[in-house]
């Protein structure tokens, strides 16, 4: 039974909808934490994104070849970027601790470049308004992309660079991608837990209260800039992971990767179908969005059989007939957002009939 | 001497020619938004589709002179205007919805556009063996004269009579007209009126189809200056979408003034800094209008109409008395 599972999930299908699920959940799980909890118009989700892949790719490898006594500065970007990677994978192949510990730098780092994004923009994001924090927000996340594919010292500019394989520890070849994939699972749905216990907590509530009305949050004594600063600096955080496991998984960083359109525009139809505000419905949303895109993919050469048309552009289309469909027909989402109760229910019938005997 | 000056006429003149296009494209953005208050990402695609339908039907369907179909791509982006208004936005904002999921839905128009470039451009290539995927009409401008040793392009004079005539024309129908009147007490107050007897449905579909012509326009105009592939609408957008904020939003003029700030700035700013730190830089050029946004906004968060223009007037003049 269990082989049967292993065989099926060696289908480089099912690996690509799961790793592709996985990781655009973390990101579209802190697109709703800002947007559909804190309602700020989250537009240039990629900042975070783009930072938290850098912050893998270049300075957590930076730090381990510096460790390891190999080359750390322009080199580690430049010529030699394959060699020392190279020599960077063969140590980390040797010790698995050595490899799930490059893991964990590579995501703390990650976690921190994002939250460090965030914090930057939280700048704006206190001081403006609506459509004038939207845009300067996707401003913020394209000038970073040109950075990142212009300036060769950061990241190795449009050629990209080869990044550590620190998934080293659970193997090499199929496997690796295999194991690999669920370990970027798991770590999804930890973010999914921790959203979560988030959007109940009494911050979760507090950011719903700013969102439906700001002024009465502030009555009430909430700190709405500490507020949008700290849900900023969380969300970035949580990106910035998600960039920074595709940049591992894939192991290899090139900024044209991380655009616009794919990281943030395709979070927000994720989102938007799902059910912006409910985080089980970001789940479903990006499920169904996935599978799609990659089913597409997949299939691109059978389906040009079938379509007089250029199966890329069939994605494009696809995808802008659902946002105008979920906008017209069910701008709620799939699954709309249900009131969070702060305790589960069978704990708060006990309360209740508790203190029904207690009169 | 006579050698810097040459380049630098050319610079300005390319600069003169871009911010044109890009001050009618960002109008466009601010009349949608100021009357729908929905923010257009399709202005990316309608831009692009200007730029295409002047590539195609003067370089490949019809041929003689690429200003004779100005006209048509101001027109067939109006089209898309319109549609998008009638599919998609019209039933948004009898709704109600909110701004994001107005932006949102154009987000899903400018997608179903882009994907219908795209296909022309397989079509134009599968029929016609002609390259759409990089075009290059820049060399093809009537050329009116030399400065110099340099060619004066018409695009630099006719992009500029184009904005102030669209100027013109906006400030005599906002004005001088009925229509005007309705049109701007529309965007003040909405409900008030309609029941003054305003089709308020009359004024969001001149807004949609004059910003989605507007778009078309500033295509077609950017099409002689730059070269262009079908993503040409995403790169072109964020510098339009800084030119309509740093406009303000709520002004059409202000659009047009932004375009020219934002226009200008990118291309001398990046030339001048070329001649100072070495030609590399050059690749950061997108970067600089979104530092000229950023800056306008931090100074003044409502974009260069937010000011009160008149109070420092009266202020100044005030302190001299």
């Amino acid at each position: 039974m269990m082989e049967g599972i292993l065989e099926y999930l060696y289908n480089p299908l099912v690996l690509s909808i799961l790793v592709n699920m996985a990781v655009f959940l973390i990101v579209t799980l802190s697109l709703n934490l800002e947007t559909g909890f804190a309602g700020i118009p989250q537009f240039g989700r990629v900042l975070a994104v783009i930072a938290g892949a850098i912050g893998a790719g270049a300075i957590a490898g930076r730090m381990m070849a510096a460790m390891m006594g190999l080359p750390a500065g322009i080199e580690y970007v430049g010529d030699q970027n394959f060699v020392i990677v190279g020599e960077l994978n063969k140590a980390l192949e040797s010790s698995p601790l050595l490899s799930i510990g490059a893991l964990i730098l590579s995501l703390a780092v990650a976690a921190v470049m994002g939250g460090i994004m965030g914090y930057l923009a939280s700048y704006p994001a206190i001081r403006l308004k609506e459509a004038y924090l939207g845009i300067t927000l996707l401003a913020f996340g394209d000038a970073l992309q040109i950075v990142g594919m212009y300036y060769d010292p950061l990241a190795g500019g449009t050629a990209g660079i080869v990044v550590p394989d620190v998934f080293r520890f659970v193997g090499t070849g199929e496997i690796r991608f295999l194991s690999s994939t669920l370990i970027i699972l798991g770590i999804a749905i930890l973010v999914y837990l921790y959203v979560q216990r988030l959007a109940r907590s009494p911050f979760g509530r507090a950011l719903k209260a700013m969102r439906d009305n700001e002024l009465a949050a502030k009555v009430y004594g909430k700190d709405i800039v500490s507020l949008r600063a700290k849900t900023l600096i969380i969300g970035g955080a949580l990106a910035g992971m998600g960039g920074a496991l595709w940049t591992l998984y894939t192991g290899s960083f090139k900024a044209l990767t991380y655009n616009r359109l794919t990281w943030t525009f395709w979070p927000w139809a994720f989102m938007m179908l799902g059910g912006t505000g409910n985080n089980l419905g970001i789940v479903l949303g990006t499920l169904v969005f996935s599978t799609v895109r990659s089913l597409i993919y997949a299939y691109k050469t059978e389906l040009t059989a079938f379509i007089p048309i250029n199966p890329n552009w069939l994605e494009y289309l696809l995808i802008g007939v659902i946002i105008i469909a979920i906008a017209l027909f069910r701008p709620q989402g799939i699954l709309p957002e249900k009131p969070e109760l702060p305790l589960s229910k069978k704990k708060i019938e006990s309360i209740r009939a508790s203190l029904a005997k207690g009169d | 001497m006579q050698i810097l000056a040459g380049p630098i006429v050319q610079i300005l003149m390319t600069a003169i020619g871009f911010s044109g296009g890009l001050a009618l494209a960002a109008a466009g953005i601010t009349l949608i938004y100021m009357t729908t208050g929905t923010f257009n990402f399709a202005h990316a695609s309608m831009t692009a589709w200007g730029f295409y339908i002047v590539f195609s039907l003067y370089k490949v369907l019809l041929g003689g002179n690429p200003y004779l179909y100005f006209p048509v791509a101001f027109i067939f982006s109006g089209i898309l205007g319109v549609i998008t208004y009638l599919v998609v936005n019209r039933w948004l904002l009898k709704r109600g919805a909110d701004m994001v999921t107005l932006m949102m839905s154009t987000l899903g128009v400018d997608l179903a556009f882009f994907a219908f470039i795209n296909i022309f451009a397989d079509y134009l290539t599968a029929t016609y063996k002609v390259n759409t995927r990089l075009i290059v009409l820049t060399t093809e401008d009537i050329i009116l004269g030399k400065i110099g040793t340099f060619p004066f392009k018409a695009i630099t004079v006719i992009s500029v009579a184009i904005v102030v005539g669209m100027a013109l024309f906006f400030y005599l129908l906002l004005n001088r007209t009925k229509f005007g009147i309705a049109f701007r007490i529309t965007v003040e107050n909405p409900s008030l009126a309609s029941i003054l007897g305003i089709n308020t449905e009359t004024i969001y579909l001149f807004a949609w189809f004059m910003g989605g012509a507007m778009a078309g326009l500033g295509g077609a105009i950017l099409s002689l200056v730059i070269s262009g592939t079908p993503t040409v609408g995403n790169t072109v957008i964020v510098p339009e979408f800084a030119a309509s904020i740093v406009g303000g939003l709520y002004s059409i003029y202000g659009g047009l003034v932004g375009g020219f700030l934002i226009g200008l700035s990118q291309k001398l700013i990046i030339n001048w800094l070329g001649s100072v730190l070495g030609g590399n830089i050059v690749v950061y050029e997108p970067i600089i209008p979104l530092l000229i946004m950023a800056a306008t906004l931090l100074l003044y968060p409502e974009g260069l109409a937010g000011i009160d223009w008149r109070r420092i007037f009266s202020r100044s003049k005030s302190s001299r008395r």
